[in-house]
């Protein structure tokens, strides 16, 4: 059994099934805490009658989706209809197979480490997370188009723009971690963090990690970024005519998605499965339980991550579509390229790992951008000054 | 149509340098709901705790009165149908058995479903027959079922008349009058 | 004309044939010919591949599976008469052409080619068809314009080409292209560095002028293009001071 183990393919397809089915099981609870701690914000209790604490609540929600009736609206595109859903759930699940679970493991205790624990481990590393994220959007786009639903085609529209929008800051800060790493697999931009005297990329590029924390909202479409479900203005936006199983699956898909995006923002600042000073956490720890260790500290941060997306969901309302590209046009990317060509310098002068240069870099660039903001006029919302100016007249009692 | 001048067109306020950035507010914003976090919950779990009744003229589901004779209060006068902007009241009136009344009600149905719960026939009631009550949890698995005859609204009566007796008196000043003693006295005898 | 030969140029009348009939007409539809045709020419396109793959010791399921799945989305491209059918078709063309790249070990151009036209070019297409038509299809989508003038010019050409190709002894095309494993060709090894790896050196040391040159390029042409195409609008509110704090609107002139 353990020999067959060591040989990588096998181990790689044995921790795909592992993972998959714990996240499945953890997709559909992050619904549950999704509700619960909503709840908690506005001082209520959630759901709690089915099963203790309310604890089987996930399963009665599947039950319901399994169960409800399955309706194809008459006169929509009925081949893309149906193959939305599945592209949403399928392309939120992929990218788990590149994330670092566990490190390298020694599966005998010979001390020579036979297989690493992640499924996949190619060589364009975090380029297969962008691949992904940019195929990420077309479930969305077909659920909206093919529902043949101006409200779900308006959605459509949105996140279309939206995406292609925050893809870019969403690239540069990647290429910041890059290019500090020298490295593109994930493995190894754990290890580098660990190898820089335990300093994660967030100490060296706090600024970046935020805008790409931000970019990563943009991209999994969750509050304060979710103009392609609003409801006030869209009923449900894309899903709207979808019902039973096919919402389900946009709904877990979205969840995967938020596990994906949140396990890459470890993985690139937070020093993935990494915790400093800790036995048992460190790269030359290669023991089965080690990689336990390593796995279960993995999920934790996921876990705090994922309670962060909850807590701003039910924080934080909605930008207008307006500021949404503004934001991402005029602030996230200008300030993320300046931190990139800044970072590319840093390499060349060979300070990319120096804490002090690398902070003093980012608060110059911060610096820099409320400087030029304080000196222009044009506020960063609102209706811009070369609009087409309205005539305003005052009612004579007006103050 | 709104006159033009009637438009004033508020720009938005120019937000300050730091307010630019969105984090301050977005860090206060968080710390607010994290603080409620912890705060105690203000759900009541509903079924098996109910709250308190908060007003004392409620209006919840209706209710036909008895008066101290155990009889149907209502008189079948027609009042309460005449005034239900929802035209939710059906009475079919019968000649009365008894002698202090010209007539009672051999049908009373009301519709629950179509009913707007406005008072407007507790207040039209010459004889305060049919009042609305503190109740609001009634329930049904059809329409049919939520049409109340005159058993059910009188049973509604039983349930709440310890929770909210019925105030006033009947309006005695009626039967007072010699001519319809009589005639009240008449249909008696021929029912 | 070996038979080999007109086996290849035959290949190629036949897919002719096929597209030609699968292109959409008003009048009649000769769809189920043309599927039929279209499945016999990629037929015999694998077969053609088999050949080499024969030669090199082996048959590659991969390699036959896209290749085919790339053709057939490629027709069905040209041939829908729904654009964003043609849109998604081109998305699965791309899709099916990443294992090609992959068995050639070519894992960086496989995931450009993902980010760029699957995530972000074919995006921006999805978005003007559907902005442009949603439901009825125009008079230009449901029927070509001149079926046999463009099918002839592409498969001639490409005829031609192949035949050339074909005409080469079969380990010239081998070399690297069609087959990954390094067994089946001797000339081949495994690859030193990192294809990523390797992709950037030559790229960033040996070509660096000329990369950083064509990103000049397509910066200014950019930068044109938003140039170009802003609307001039006169800047008239600049002129009139915003009122004081605590009043309500900003007093502007009729436009």
């Amino acid at each position: 059994m353990l020999e067959l183990l060591k040989d990588q393919f096998t181990f790689s397809v044995i921790l795909a099934l592992v993972i998959v089915g714990i996240l499945n099981g953890a997709v559909a609870y992050c619904i549950y805490f999704e509700r619960k701690i909503s709840a908690w914000l506005q001082d209520r209790v959630g759901p709690n009658r089915v099963g203790p604490l309310g604890l089987l609540q996930p399963l009665a929600d599947g039950g319901k989706f399994v169960l409800k009736e399955d309706i194809i609206p008459a006169n929509v595109d009925k081949p893309l209809f149906l193959f939305a859903p599945f592209m949403a759930l399928v392309l939120g699940f992929i990218g788990f197979a590149i994330l670092p679970w566990g490190g390298s493991v020694d599966l005998d205790g010979d001390g020579v480490v036979d297989v690493i624990a992640q499924v996949a481990d190619p060589g364009i590393g975090i380029l297969y997370l962008l691949g992904i994220g940019g195929l990420a959007v077309y479930g969305v786009v077909l659920g909206g188009w093919a529902n043949n639903n101006k409200y779900a085609y308006f959605a459509a529209m949105r996140a279309t723009a939206q995406m292609l929008s925050y893809e870019i800051p969403m690239g540069l800060c990647i290429l910041i971690v890059v290019l500090t790493a020298g490295q593109i697999r994930l493995e190894e931009i754990v290890l580098a963090q660990v190898g820089n005297g335990n300093i994660w990329n967030i100490c060296l590029h706090p600024v970046a990690f935020i805008i790409l924390l931000t970019t990563v909202f943009a991209e999994t479409n969750r509050t304060p970024f979710d103009l392609a479900e609003a409801e006030q203005e869209l009923i449900g936006g894309y899903h709207t005519e979808y019902g039973a199983l096919k919402f389900g699956m946009f709904f877990l898909g979205e969840y995967a998605h938020m596990i994906t995006g949140s396990g890459m923002v470890i993985v690139l600042f937070l020093g993935g499965w990494h915790l400093p000073w800790i036995p048992g956490l460190q790269p030359e720890d290669v023991s089965i339980g080690a990689m336990l260790l390593k796995m279960s500290v993995f999920g934790a941060k996921i876990a705090v991550f994922l309670f962060f997306f909850m807590w701003v969901r039910w924080t934080l309302p909605r930008f207008r579509f307006d500021q949404l590209m503004r934001l991402s046009w005029k602030g996230l990317m200008p300030i993320s390229l300046a931190l990139m060509c800044y970072t590319s310098v840093l390499v060349y002068a060979g300070k990319a790992t120096s804490l002090a240069w690398c902070l003093g870099g980012e608060l110059g660039v911060v610096f820099i951008v409320l400087a030029i903001n304080a000196m222009r006029t044009a506020p960063i919302t609102g209706r811009q000054r070369n609009m087409p100016a309205i005539t305003v007249h005052k009612p004579a009692g007006a103050p | 149509m709104i006159e033009e001048k009637d438009i004033i067109i508020v720009d938005e306020p120019d937000l300050s340098t730091t307010e630019k950035l969105y984090l301050p507010q977005v860090v206060q914003g968080l710390r607010t709901t994290f603080k409620h976090l912890f705060k105690k919950n203000i759900t009541v779990q509903y079924p098996e705790v109910k709250r308190e009744q908060r007003v004392e003229n409620y209006r919840g589901v209706h209710r036909l009165n008895r008066d101290e004779k155990d009889r149907v209060a209502c008189v079948a006068c027609f009042m309460c149908q005449t005034a239900c902007p929802a035209n939710c009241i059906h009475i079919v009136a019968g000649e009365s058995p008894w002698e202090d009344r010209e007539k009672y009600p051999v049908q009373f149905d009301l519709d629950e479903l179509r009913c707007i719960y406005c008072g407007m026939c507790e207040e039209a009631c010459p004889v305060d027959a049919i009042e609305l009550t503190p109740e609001y949890d009634i329930v049904g698995r059809s329409r049919e079922e939520m049409v109340f005859d005159k058993e059910k609204l009188l049973a509604v009566f039983e349930r709440t008349k310890d929770v909210k007796p019925r105030k006033n008196p009947r309006i005695t000043g009626y039967a007072g009058t010699g001519d319809r003693e009589q005639s009240s006295g008449n249909t008696e005898g021929e029912g | 004309m070996t038979p080999w030969s007109l086996l290849v140029y035959g290949t190629f009348l036949l897919g002719g044939a096929a597209v030609y009939l699968l292109l959409p007409r008003t009048d009649r539809s000769t769809r189920t010919a043309g599927a039929i045709l279209g499945i016999g020419a990629l037929a015999a396109a694998m077969a053609i591949c088999g050949r080499y793959f024969l030669d090199a010791g082996g048959l590659n399921a991969v390699f036959i599976l896209s290749a085919t799945v790339a053709i057939a989305s490629a027709v069905m491209v040209i041939t829908q008469v729904k654009p964003v059918y043609s849109a998604l078709y081109f998305i699965l063309l791309i899709l099916a052409m990443v294992p090609l790249l992959l068995i050639q070990n070519a894992e960086f151009l496989a995931i450009a080619l993902i980010i760029v036209y699957a995530g972000a070019i074919l995006v921006t297409y999805m978005f003007v068809i559907m902005l442009s038509q949603q439901n009825a299809e125009s008079v230009y989508d449901r029927r070509a314009r001149e079926p046999f003038t463009a099918v002839f010019a592409g498969f001639f050409t490409m005829a031609i080409i192949a035949g050339q190709l074909a005409q080469l002894p079969a380990p010239r095309i081998l070399q690297g292209t069609l087959v990954s494993s390094a067994a089946a060709s001797p000339i081949q090894t495994e690859p030193e560095a990192d294809n990523t790896e390797a992709i950037g050196e030559t790229l960033l040391a040996q070509y660096l002028i000329g990369f950083e040159l064509a990103g000049v390029l397509l910066l200014v042409a950019m930068i044109g293009a938003i140039a170009l195409s802003r609307k001039r609008l006169p800047v008239v509110a600049h002129a009139i001071p915003a009122k004081p704090p605590g009043q309500i609107g900003r007093e502007v002139p009729p436009y």
